[in-house]
């Protein structure tokens, strides 16, 4: 009860970010607009749970996007048809406790030591070089012979890089299974 | 929509600058005032802070390549299967994921030994994440890291190497749960929610005070250098019947372990010197070299290790950091008729025969 609001965010809310965005994936026509209608569907579970914190935040964080998108395809006009009937059938999922939460802390590291990989050859180096060796940016700029504006530039690309390759992978466990992922078929309910 | 692409990059920077070397508290209290600004710029920054903190277990893999060096892609591969490692090297690059066509070029994972490995290995991380799942956030460090952690409730916790802890805060308990290593607790007054440390079977209650509780095994010791804590015992079995309490004030060093409570009342001068370490050093004085080697061997991979019991014996003193274990066995040779045999994993200290003074006991 006493933690914070934003701490309850980031265990509770952040965890279904790959599974809301292959919902949107599957629903929204227009993949520019995907991470906009993600940010929105935060700011307003998060507005709401300053004021009551909701007991089932999947759900509403999947009928939160689901409005949403229910809103821009009314402003913009310009929607195929077949999306009404998608978005009018929001059967997904309904368990709470999905497994992107029950992660070891074995896979949690593979999940992000894949996800850093991914990084652009330079940020990955300024970030291991930080995280890992905690070197100074002056150190950093020394040894890879770049300028210190110019590590603090690699360091916040790769910040802004590594939410979504981190939640762009699957988890190693949906891999696991041979054609079907488990999670797939709870994300995609019916 | 407008909103988020600006808040992430304005993230981004923060998160960047924040790794300066002169992130200050004026620092601190304009990122804050940033954040409040908007909830645009507090979702930005929780989700992209959240993702740059768990960059922090990448110091697990550290350890496996020089200081210094940044390893290649596939150095830090961490292989998922282990049981079907070495009949098959393909299994390990399955962990490069994210590569579709690898997945489809593995025939291995149709063979039905690694399949039925698969199962298991689901069913059982799924049954144990099961019982393990903490109620609150949890924090942990690898050999040889130290990291200070703030609560919600105000309170700051600096664990120790190898330390792991769950974190529970509700309205009348304030419950951590030091479940490996050791910590440092500076707790936030609240006199409606004791600051409850449990260690094993241990329960050490505080108001607001700062206190260490480190954690062997079954062993726990306290070091308590402000305010009073209380060291409880809990029947381990069924009921939660407290069975003994003792009040420990400032300078106390208490060590409870199987055989009961011991408390020792110190010069606080003294009780600081067990807690150097949250400056990342050990400090001896007339310690014992098996003693010390103990010590250092919390923070490394490579152990030192002491077979002959008149080098154990000798004593030694001095501040050391805790992740230099070299440079103390360089010492240790030089001032002792002391040999190091250095290998991968360990460092064999041996006595050498003195020729003509005698060897200091």
């Amino acid at each position: 009860m006493s933690e914070t609001v934003d701490d309850w965010f980031v265990r509770e809310v952040l965890p279904h970010e790959a599974a809301l965005l292959r919902y949107l994936a599957r629903v929204w026509p227009n993949a520019a607009d995907i991470q906009d209608i993600r940010h929105d569907a935060y700011v307003r579970i998060l507005e709401g749970a300053d004021r009551l914190r909701p007991t089932a935040p999947k759900s509403l964080l999947f009928s939160i996007a689901r409005n949403l998108m229910i809103d821009r395809a009314r402003r913009h006009r310009i929607v195929p048809i077949d999306l009404w009937e998608d978005l009018d059938s929001l059967n997904v999922l309904v368990d709470e406790v999905t497994p992107e939460r029950r992660t070891s802390i074995r896979q949690q590291l593979m999940k992000v030591t894949a996800a850093v990989n991914q990084l652009p050859d330079k940020c990955r180096e300024v970030l291991w070089l930080r995280r890992v060796e905690s070197l100074s940016q002056k150190e950093i700029a020394a040894q890879l012979g770049i300028s210190e504006g110019t590590v603090e530039k690699h360091m916040m690309r790769a910040a802004r890089l590594l939410s979504d390759l981190l939640t762009e992978r699957d988890l190693p466990v949906v891999r696991a299974e041979p054609q079907t992922g488990t999670a797939e078929d709870h994300d995609h309910g019916k | 929509m407008e909103n988020r692409e600006p808040a992430e990059f304005a993230a981004a920077a923060w998160i960047a600058r924040r790794e300066r070397e002169d992130w200050n508290e004026s620092d601190s209290e304009k990122l804050s005032a940033w954040i409040a600004a908007s909830t645009d710029n507090r979702v930005a920054w929780l989700r992209l802070n959240s993702s740059w903190q768990q960059t922090t277990r990448l110091k697990t893999l550290g350890a496996q390549v020089p200081r210094g060096t940044v390893p290649t892609p596939e150095q830090t591969s961490v292989p998922f299967f282990n049981s079907s490692e070495e009949g098959n090297p393909g299994a390990s690059t399955a962990v490069k994921a994210g590569l579709p066509e690898s997945t489809r070029k593995r025939p291995a994972w149709f063979d039905v030994r690694v399949r039925v490995a698969a199962a298991v290995l689901v069913c059982s991380t799924i049954t144990l994440a099961w019982y393990l799942i903490p109620r609150g956030p949890s924090y942990e460090t690898a050999v040889g890291v130290l990291q200070a952690v703030p609560l919600a409730d105000g309170s700051r916790v600096t664990l120790n190497t190898n330390t792991h802890i769950n974190v529970h805060l509700t309205t009348n308990e304030r419950e951590v749960n030091l479940t490996q290593g050791e910590a440092y607790f500076e707790v936030a007054k609240d006199s409606t929610r004791p600051f409850v440390v449990m260690a094993g079977d241990k329960r050490v209650v505080a108001v607001g005070t700062q206190f260490s509780v480190r954690r062997d095994g079954e062993d726990v010791r306290v070091f308590v250098t402000e305010g009073k804590v209380e060291v409880e015992g809990v029947a381990a079995t069924g009921s939660n019947t407290v069975q003994h309490a003792t009040q420990l004030d400032a300078g106390s060093i208490a060590h409870a372990s199987a055989d009961g409570l011991v408390v020792q009342k110190k010069p606080l001068a003294e009780v600081e010197q067990f807690l150097s370490w949250r400056s990342g050093y050990l400090a001896f004085d007339r310690t014992p070299l098996a003693a010390a080697a103990a010590e250092f061997n919390r923070y490394s991979k490579r152990q030192i290790v002491i077979e002959d019991p008149a080098v154990a014996a000798i004593l030694v003193g001095g501040n050391f950091r805790a992740t230099n274990v070299e440079a103390f066995v360089r010492l240790i040779e030089s001032d002792f008729p002391i040999a190091a045999t250095v290998e991968p994993d360990r460092i064999i200290l041996t006595g050498v025969p003195a020729p003509a003074p005698q060897l200091q006991k």
